[in-house]
C-alpha cells in the first residue's frame, strides 16, 4: 500500500468526503436533521483519516517483532530513531484526529442554526487537515522507506546458507553468478555490489540460499559506512557457513597481508559457523605460485582446520569442490571437508542437541528386520542395472535409438511402433485390424481377457450342468394347483376355438362389441345356465331389481322431447336413470327442479348468452347512450 | 544421540524444516536496484528517447484541455491551484529578467536627504509626532483605549440565551440556557438543578484560548483564569460568556515574561479575536502596550492591579467609561 504525500492524502480524503456524504441540505430542515448532516461528515473524514494511518502502522514491521536480522538491517539502512519517530508521529496524529472530531461533533450538538453547524464543519475538518499537514516529511520519508523495503532481497534467516564475505573485488559476485541463477552486476571497480543479494541453488536435494555482501574494508566498526555495515549485519545475524574470499594474484588491490589482516579482525564473527577459505583467481595465480610467506598463510590456515579451495570463477574448476559431490563416509572428521556438507552437519548437530527433535525421534523409527536363520541374503541387483552402470563407465554403444535411424532415412523416414507389439505371434505384428465387421465396431467388442472370460464361463457352466440347476422341479406343486392348471388350459383351449369360430361367422363385418347392447334378460339366464351356474333364484338377482325400478321411472315421462335419443338408451344399462330424474323423488320435486333449470337460463338466453362463461358484448358503444352533447 | 546411524541423520536433517517457510521460487526476484541494472545493461528501448519527447510535448496540450473540460468543485480547486502557480511562475520569470535590466535603487538615498529645492522644508516629522500626541490626549480623555477590536456586534439576549420551557405543561419559562461558548471557574459547581437560572452547558465551556502575541507573531495555547469584560452586557461578563470581541485574562506563566523589577507575569489580559461557538475554539490577541503608541500622559490611564503571588505587570482596557461597547 503506497503512502500518500501528505497533500495527496487530504485531497483525496476531503474528496471522499464530499462525494460519499449527502451534499444538500436546506435551511428550514429540521435541525436535528440539519446537525446530523454536518456531524456525519465530520466524522466521516474523521473515520477516512483514522483508516488510513492505520493501516500505515500496521503495515509497517514493528522492529521488535521481526527476525533480530531484519532488525538490524532496517537499522543500518533506514536509522531506527528516525524510523520510530516518523511512525509515532502518524500514531500522535491519528489521534489527535479522533480527538478533534470527538470534540467538534460534541459541540455540533449545541449548534442552533445551519451557519453554525456548517462553521463548526468547517473548522472540524480544517483542523483535521492542518494536522495532517504538519506530518509532511514524515509521510515522505515512510514512502521511500517502503520503496526501498519492498526491494530488499528475501533472505530467510533460518534455512541452510552460504554467505560470502572478503575485500571489495575479491570475486564474491562471480561466484554467486556461476552458483546460482542470481544475476549480480559484476564490474572492476569497487563496491559494484552496494546491498546484499541473495541466490538459490540445489545440492544434495535441498535448497540452499547464497548471499552476496558488498565487501568489507578494513577499518573498526565505528568507522564503517552503511554499504559495508549490511555485509557485518549478515556475518552477524546469519547462521550460515562463511565462505572468506580471498585473492592470492591481489589484482583486487590488496596485498595478501592485508586480507590476512581482515580476515583475523573479523574472526570474532566467525564464531559457530563451518568457515571455509576460498583461495578466488587460482587461474591467474595458484597458491603454489605464491611466494614462500603468502603459502605460508595458506599453510596456517590449514593446520587451523580451515579448509582452503582455489577456485576460479572463470574456468569454474574448484566451485563444485566448494559444494561437493563426492560421498565420502567420513566426511564429517576430514578438515577439508567442504561448506555445504560441514553446515548441514553442524546444523543437524544443532538439532539433535535441541529439544525439537524429540518430538521428530519419537516418530522416526527405522525398522531393520531381525534374522530368522542363518541364510545370507545379499541385495540383489539386477543385472540390467549392473550393466547399465557398467556401459556408463565403460562407455559402450548404446542400442540404435529411433533417433539415429530418422537421421539416417531422412526423409524416407516412417514412425512404425507397431514393430514393438509384444504378439503371440511374431508374423502378425504387421497385419492390418479392420475397424469394422458386420455393421458392429471391432474397437468395442475388443477385450483383452476375451479368452481367459470365456474358459471361465464354460467352467462355471459345466458346473452348473452337473450340479443339476436347469432341470425343472415338477414335485413341488399339489394336486389342486394341477387341476387348476389343467382347468385353465381347457379354458384358453375352448377361447381360441370360439374365437376361431366367430371369425369364420362374421358376415357381417365390423359389429358392436358385446357390452355396447343391452343383454335381453332371457339370454343372459340361458348362457350362464350353459355354463354351469345355478338359475334358481333369479328374481331376486340384481338385474331383476333393476329393471322393475327403471320401468316405474320411464312411464311418468310426458315430453317425448325431453326423452333420450334410442341410442342413448341402448347404450345406457336399465339401471341406471337419468340424470334429471335421479335424486327426484316424486313429481312435485321434478316441477320444481324444471322451474329452476328454466330461471337460470332466462337471463342468459335474453341477452343472448351461449352460457355462463360468454362475456361477450355485442355492441360496446351503443348508440342510444352516447349520442348527443356532452 | 552421537551413536546415531547416518541414514537417521540424514532423515533428521530433511525431515525437520524451520517454521517459517519463506517463498522460495526458482526464478530470482527483482533485487535492489534492479531497474538502474537493467537500464544499464540494455540500455533504452529503440524508441525511447523519441517517445518521451513527443510525451513531453503533448503535455502542454493535455493540461489545457483538462482545464477547459473540467467542471465543478474540482475545476474550482484546480484553477485555483494552477492560478497560484501562474503567479510564482509569474515572479521568477521578472526576477530573471530583473537581472538584466537596471533599475533604480531606493536604498542608496539616506533617510532625511532632501533634494535642492525642498532644503528649506523642515519640521514635518516633528509636526507629526506632536500631533499623535494630542490624539492620544482626546482618546484618553473620551476614555477610549488601544485594542485590537474597538467596535464589536452586540449580542442580544434572544441570540444568547435560549428560554427553556419547565413544569408540568412545559409553561414556565424562567430557565436560560447559555448558547454561546463561556468560561467558568475551577470550583465551580452548579446550584441545584432545581433553582439554577442559567444553565451553561458542560459541551459550551472552555479552559483554553489560542492566544497570539502581536509583535511576537506567535500563537500559544494558555489557560483562561477569567473573564474580564464582555462588551455586550455585564450580565455576560458575570456569567462567562466568551463572544467575540470579549477581553479575557490568561495565564501567560509560558512565556517567561518579567518585569523590570525581576518579578514573573503570570497573567495578562487578551482579546478575543473570533466566534468560539462557530470555529469550535477560542483565538485572541494578546493586548500589550507597545512602545511606539506608550507616551508620558498614557501612564495615568493605567491601573495596576496586585496580585497574591507578585506585582503582576497587567493592563486593564476599558472601552468606555460608561457601559454599552457599541458606538
Amino acid at each position: 500500500m503506497v503512502v500518500p504525500t501528505a497533500k495527496e492524502f487530504i485531497d483525496v480524503t476531503l474528496s471522499k468526503t464530499q462525494r460519499k456524504t449527502p451534499t444538500v441540505i436546506h435551511k428550514h430542515y429540521q435541525i436535528h436533521r440539519i446537525r446530523h448532516f454536518y456531524m456525519r461528515k465530520v466524522k466521516f473524514t474523521q473515520q477516512n483519516y483514522h483508516d488510513r494511518l492505520t493501516q500505515i502502522l500496521t503495515d509497517f514491521p514493528k522492529l521488535d517483532d521481526i527476525h533480530p536480522f531484519y532488525a538490524d538491517l532496517m537499522n543500518v539502512l533506514y536509522d531506527k530513531d528516525h524510523y520510530k519517530l516518523a511512525l509515532g508521529q502518524i500514531n500522535i496524529a491519528r489521534n489527535l484526529i479522533d480527538n478533534v472530531a470527538k470534540d467538534y461533533v460534541r459541540l455540533m450538538k449545541y449548534g442552533d442554526s445551519m451557519y453554525r453547524c456548517k462553521q463548526l464543519k468547517r473548522a472540524a475538518l480544517g483542523r483535521m487537515c492542518t494536522i495532517l499537514k504538519r506530518q509532511k516529511s514524515s509521510l515522505e520519508y515512510l514512502e521511500q522507506v517502503r520503496q526501498h523495503l519492498s526491494r530488499l532481497p528475501s533472505i530467510d534467516p533460518n534455512t541452510r546458507t552460504l554467505l560470502l564475505c572478503g575485500y571489495p573485488n575479491v570475486g564474491k559476485s562471480s561466484f554467486i553468478n556461476k552458483v546460482t541463477r542470481a544475476d549480480v552486476d559484476v564490474q572492476p571497480y569497487a563496491f559494484t555490489t552496494k546491498s546484499l543479494f541473495v541466490g538459490h541453488m540445489d545440492y544434495r536435494y535441498l535448497r540452499w540460499q547464497v548471499v552476496d555482501t558488498p565487501g568489507i574494508l578494513d577499518h573498526p566498526l565505528e568507522e564503517r559506512n552503511t554499504i559495508e555495515m549490511q555485509a557485518i549485519t549478515a556475518l552477524a545475524h546469519l547462521r550460515a557457513a562463511v565462505l572468506y574470499v580471498m585473492d592470492p594474484s591481489e589484482q583486487c588491490g590488496h596485498t595478501l597481508q592485508e586480507q590476512l589482516e581482515l580476515f583475523n579482525n573479523i574472526r570474532p564473527l566467525f564464531a559457530n559457523k563451518p568457515l571455509i577459505v576460498v583461495a578466488n583467481k587460482c587461474d591467474v595465480k595458484k597458491i603454489s605460485e605464491l611466494s614462500e610467506e603468502n603459502q605460508k598463510i595458506f599453510a596456517d590456515l590449514s593446520t587451523e582446520e580451515i579448509p582452503v579451495i582455489e577456485t576460479s570463477t572463470l574456468t569454474e574448476e574448484g566451485v563444485i569442490k566448494v559444494k561437493t559431490e563426492v560421498r565420502s563416509d567420513s566426511r564429517r572428521a576430514r578438515s577439508d571437508a567442504p561448506a555445504c556438507d560441514r553446515l548441514l552437519a553442524q546444523r543437524v548437530n544443532t538439532k539433535i542437541k535441541g529439544k525439537k527433535v524429540h518430538d521428530v525421534l519419537n516418530r522416526l523409527h527405522l525398522a531393520m528386520p531381525s534374522k530368522r536363520d542363518e541364510k545370507e541374503r545379499p541385495p540383489f541387483i539386477p543385472e540390467g542395472a549392473l550393466n547399465r552402470r557398467k556401459a556408463m563407465e565403460v562407455d559402450t554403444p548404446k542400442r540404435k535409438l529411433e533417433r539415429d535411424l530418422e537421421m539416417e532415412l531422412g526423409d524416407d523416414y516412417v514412425l512404425d511402433l507397431q514393430k514393438y507389439w509384444d504378439l503371440m505371434n511374431e508374423d502378425e505384428k504387421n497385419d492390418k485390424i479392420p475397424e469394422v465387421w458386420e455393421g458392429h465396431n471391432v474397437a468395442d467388442y475388443i477385450d483383452p481377457d476375451i479368452m481367459r472370460k470365456l474358459e471361465e464361463l464354460e467352467k462355471e457352466e459345466e458346473l452348473k450342468e452337473r450340479a443339476g440347476e436347469y432341470e425343472s422341479d415338477e414335485e413341488s406343486e399339489d394336486e389342486e394347483m394341477q387341476e387348476i392348471r389343467s382347468l385353465a388350459k381347457q379354458i384358453r383351449e375352448k377361447k381360441q376355438l370360439l374365437v376361431l369360430e366367430s371369425k369364420e361367422k362374421d358376415v357381417h363385418g365390423p359389429r358392436m362389441p358385446r357390452t355396447a347392447t343391452k343383454v335381453e334378460k332371457k339370454k343372459l339366464e340361458k348362457e350362464m345356465s350353459n355354463l354351469g351356474l345355478d338359475m334358481n333364484d333369479k328374481n331376486d338377482s340384481h338385474y331383476a331389481l333393476q329393471a322393475r325400478r327403471s320401468r316405474s321411472v320411464t312411464r311418468k315421462r310426458k315430453r317425448e322431447a325431453s326423452a333420450p335419443p334410442t341410442s342413448k338408451t341402448r347404450s345406457q344399462s336399465a339401471s341406471r336413470p337419468p340424470r334429471d330424474q335421479s335424486g327426484l323423488r316424486d313429481v312435485k320435486m321434478v316441477k320444481k327442479a324444471k322451474k329452476m333449470m328454466k330461471n337460470s337460463q332466462r337471463d342468459m338466453n335474453r341477452q343472448a348468452r351461449k352460457g355462463e362463461s360468454d362475456r361477450h358484448v355485442f355492441d360496446l358503444k351503443p348508440k342510444h347512450l352516447l349520442s348527443g352533447k356532452r | 544421540m552421537s551413536g546415531l546411524s547416518t541414514a537417521r541423520r540424514d532423515l533428521i536433517s530433511s525431515v525437520t524444516v524451520s517454521k517459517k517457510v519463506y517463498d522460495v521460487i526458482t526464478i530470482s526476484r527483482p533485487q535492489n536496484e534492479h531497474i538502474e541494472l537493467h537500464r544499464k545493461r540494455h540500455g533504452y528501448r529503440l524508441d525511447h528517447h523519441e517517445r518521451k519527447r513527443k510525451k513531453e510535448s503533448r503535455e502542454a496540450h493535455e493540461r489545457s484541455h483538462k482545464a477547459r473540460k473540467m467542471i465543478g468543485l474540482k475545476a474550482k480547486l484546480y484553477h485555483k491551484q494552477r492560478h497560484a502557480e501562474k503567479i510564482q511562475m509569474k515572479k521568477t520569470i521578472k526576477m530573471h529578467e530583473q537581472r538584466k535590466t537596471k533599475q533604480k535603487d531606493d536604498d542608496k538615498t539616506p533617510e532625511g536627504a532632501v533634494p535642492a529645492y525642498l532644503l528649506d522644508r523642515e519640521g514635518q516629522s516633528r509636526a507629526k509626532v506632536l500631533s499623535n500626541m494630542i490624539k492620544q490626549k482626546r482618546k484618553e480623555k473620551a476614555g477610549k483605549w488601544e485594542v485590537p477590536l474597538p467596535k464589536v456586534r452586540a449580542q442580544g439576549e434572544t441570540e444568547v440565551l435560549k428560554v427553556i420551557r419547565t413544569g408540568k405543561r412545559q409553561k414556565k419559562a424562567w430557565k436560560r440556557m447559555v448558547t454561546k461558548v463561556c468560561f467558568v471557574g475551577d470550583g465551580f459547581t452548579r446550584k441545584p438543578p432545581k433553582y439554577e437560572r442559567f444553565i451553561r452547558p458542560m459541551g459550551l465551556r472552555f479552559k483554553k484560548a489560542h492566544v497570539t502575541h502581536p509583535e511576537l507573531k506567535a500563537t500559544f495555547c494558555l489557560p483562561i483564569l477569567g473573564v474580564k469584560k464582555n462588551p455586550s452586557s455585564p450580565l455576560y461578563t458575570t456569567l462567562g460568556v466568551i463572544t467575540k470581541g470579549t477581553v479575557i485574562e490568561v495565564n501567560v506563566s509560558e512565556l517567561g515574561l518579567v518585569t523590570q523589577g525581576g518579578k514573573v507575569i503570570w497573567g495578562k489580559y487578551a482579546q478575543v479575536t473570533n466566534n468560539p461557538e462557530n470555529d469550535g475554539c477560542i483565538n485572541a490577541v494578546l493586548l500589550i502596550i507597545s512602545l511606539a503608541t506608550m507616551s508620558a500622559t498614557s501612564w495615568f490611564g493605567l491601573r495596576f492591579l496586585a496580585f497574591i503571588s507578585a506585582m503582576a505587570h497587567l493592563t486593564t482596557c476599558v472601552f468606555s467609561k460608561g457601559r454599552k461597547g457599541t458606538k
